[in-house]
């Protein structure tokens, strides 16, 4: 079973976006901002990484930074998940190494649609 | 009559009791949006628990019918309040909207008590606020967003 690591600092989206992933067949880890999804990242592997931006203590960008660092995760799939839609943020998102960038809400099935896509 | 003067205007200064009233509004302002936002969680929050609790029962009741009969009523049912996840998502860019919005107003009521009133000799003049990024949330309905693969 193919596991994500969901990191939002809101609990309801968090609560959302894990509903859709286990009713669609995944396991799901849970992170609270960035800095939690790093710890949890560098204790275990993830097949794809799904990731808020504008957390506390690290934005989504900088995680996907530091992730792509990391060997283990130079090629695990990260989606970022924002209200933010401005082109210079997705520029950021894209050269600090995202996979895609999506803009919240989120509908539950092209959610599940487009994991489906990018996840190995 | 149009204005064509590009020169800045002249400065004029607040009378002090004006100023510390608006100050004083632009906070209850802010602390009002930062109680909207408590309400709005709480609400939120007790959305989402009966939301998980419908759909468990759901779950519970298609492991039972699919056995004996065919459940797509159940499925349609199912579908119907999963559909509600979309909407669901509300909290979440009401919460960044209201915060950048508190924040804003903060900002306004800080920089009309320096203007207003000037700094302090005897206290220690307030730090310049930090710019405002832009306001994070540009959605105007909860249709679903884009989504972009790189």
């Amino acid at each position: 079973m193919h596991s994500i690591l969901a990191v939002d600092d809101s609990a309801s989206m968090r609560q959302m976006v894990s509903f859709t992933l286990k009713n669609a067949g995944f396991h799901v880890v849970e992170a609270v901002d960035g800095q939690d999804a790093w710890e949890k990242a560098s204790s275990r592997d993830f097949s794809l990484v799904l990731t808020d931006q504008n957390m506390p203590r690290m934005d989504g960008i900088s995680l996907t930074r530091r992730l792509r660092e990391d060997p283990k995760f130079k090629s695990t799939p990260i989606l970022i998940l924002t209200t933010e839609s401005g082109d210079q943020m997705k520029q950021a998102g894209r050269a600090a190494g995202a996979t895609g960038w999506l803009v919240k809400p989120f509908d539950p099935a092209k959610l599940v649609e487009v994991i489906g896509k990018v996840i190995r | 009559m149009t204005c064509t003067d590009d020169a800045d205007p002249p400065a004029v200064r607040l009378p002090l009791p004006a100023a510390a009233e608006l100050q004083d509004d632009l906070l209850v302002a802010s602390c009002d949006l930062e109680r909207l936002q408590r309400l709005l969680a709480d609400a939120s929050g007790d959305l989402i628990g009966h939301f998980h609790a419908a759909t468990d029962e759901l779950q519970a009741l298609l492991r039972v019918a699919s056995d004996r009969e065919d459940p797509a009523e159940l499925h349609r049912v199912l579908a119907q309040v999963t559909g509600a996840i979309t909407a669901m998502q509300f909290q979440d860019m009401a919460s960044q909207l209201i915060s950048h919005t508190s924040h804003r107003l903060r900002v306004c009521a800080d920089r009309l008590a320096r203007e207003a009133m000037g700094d302090d000799d005897d206290e220690q003049a307030l730090p310049d606020a930090p710019p405002l990024r832009p306001n994070p949330v540009s959605q105007h309905e909860m249709d679903a967003g884009s989504i972009e693969l790189f």
